[in-house]
């Protein structure tokens, strides 16, 4: 095996000297887990603002409305510091670390559905909108399924995008897997909002329509996290 | 990297200077010995400067970059007609230094042959500790492994390359 020369070759120095403005660096994973916070938390309260919090708000009690959804969010911002470590050479964590949070997700979500649905299994749709839409949504309880199904993918889906705008330099080694964790991020960050709001707790419509939504953001995140990964993959240099 | 992030010319080339040669060996064993390591440091080094923005100063510029080589790496295995040129290279022994450990245990050669025998695992933890000097904590996170796991690799690969060259040796005589 020959060593390669001390000095790059020319077509690499080309490639180089052909744009070298300056660059400001990147901010370590936690700092820029910190900074998708104040977009996260805007995303996800937007529900919220627009129909306000939950009929029996008053039944769970504050701590499995407001602090249960605070515990998702800070669980949904885990992930994302996880996906930025995964996104960084050299920096990636153990798979175990990776692998239990993203099940800690998962159970969480499915124990704080149960939880609620226990404490109050309100099955009706109570909403601030006209009598007869609510009349409308109690006779065909399926639309309100698929308008939280469908709504919180739409959120989740901006926040995935939001995100991949931050993560497009990403270098993880497996893109995918990076995107699938910010994915997550982001419908945990919605889906923390939309449980505060969302006045049906039975269990179809909580793991159905909010749990299509959680998976339709992990799987657009791992669909965009792969297109910038072979993006990147097509990058060649012209060797002369 | 900090003057190479502001925009000079010669820093990358105080980096490649500095990190070529030892990021081309790491991909040489990655590859097997194939002729695409060069192609791929190449890569490495474009990668590099394409995501120079993604280096925080807080890194270390070496693990940072091999953990780059490694992810160029494993971006083209994917491609398959690549890979399939790799594995047609997999005949040719991977040649790269002896570790100075293992030097008085057994010649280059059976050396090089015994790392061959090794699990891919165990030899690149090896490898990266004891050939490219890399800490427990580095290979860690270029791996996505913990710690003690890479110490536990690396030590296993230790104790294997020794019972494979006492094999190879007493077959010898």
């Amino acid at each position: 095996m020959i060593d390669p020369s001390p000095k790059p070759p020319e077509a690499l120095m080309r490639a180089i000297a052909q744009d070298l403005r300056p660059v400001k660096p990147s901010p370590l994973p936690l700092n820029l887990a910190l900074r998708m916070v104040p977009l996260a938390l805007l995303v996800s309260s937007v529900i919220l603002l627009a129909i306000g919090p939950r009929h029996d708000a008053g039944i769970l009690g504050p701590l499995l409305t407001w602090g249960a959804s605070a515990a998702q969010f800070v669980l949904a911002i885990m992930l994302i510091w996880i996906a930025a470590h995964e996104s960084t050479p050299a920096r990636r964590l153990p798979r175990q670390i990776v692998c239990a949070a993203a099940v800690s997700g998962l159970l969480v979500v499915v124990f704080l559905t149960l939880l609620t649905f226990w404490i109050s299994p309100a099955s009706e749709p109570v909403l601030r909108v006209p009598p007869i839409v609510n009349e409308l949504l109690r006779a065909k309880p399926w639309i309100m399924g698929f308008g939280c199904g469908i709504g919180s993918t739409l959120a989740g889906g901006i926040l995935v995008l939001l995100f991949s705008v931050i993560f497009r330099n990403s270098l993880a080694t497996r893109p995918a897997e990076a995107g699938a964790l910010y994915g997550a991020g982001a419908g945990l960050a919605i889906n923390a909002g939309w449980r505060i709001a969302c006045p049906v707790s039975t269990l179809w419509h909580a793991l159905g329509a909010h749990g299509a939504a959680i998976i339709a953001t992990v799987i657009l995140g791992a669909l965009i996290g792969r297109f910038i990964g072979n993006r990147r993959l097509h990058i060649r240099i012209n060797r002369s | 990297m900090i003057r190479y992030q502001d925009g000079s010319l010669e820093a990358f080339g105080e980096i490649y200077a500095e990190l070529a040669s030892g990021v081309h060996r790491y991909l040489s064993h990655l590859t097997g010995g194939s002729e695409i390591a060069s192609d791929l440091l190449q890569e490495t080094f474009l990668q590099m400067h394409r995501s120079r923005a993604a280096y925080n100063p807080q890194y270390a510029v070496r693990p940072w970059v091999f953990g780059l080589a490694r992810n160029v790496f494993l971006m083209n295995r994917r491609a398959a007609r690549r890979w399939a040129r790799i594995q047609e290279a997999r005949e040719d022994l991977p040649e790269f230094a002896v570790l100075p450990e293992a030097d008085r245990l057994g010649s280059q050669d059976e050396i090089r042959r015994c790392i061959s025998y090794l699990s891919p695992d165990q030899a690149e933890a090896l490898l990266l500790h004891h050939e490219w000097g890399f800490s427990f904590e580095e290979i860690a996170g270029m791996l996505g492994i913990s710690a003690a796991a890479a110490r536990a690799r690396a030590s296993r690969g230790m104790a294997d390359l020794r019972v494979a060259l006492n094999s190879l040796q007493r077959a010898g005589t």
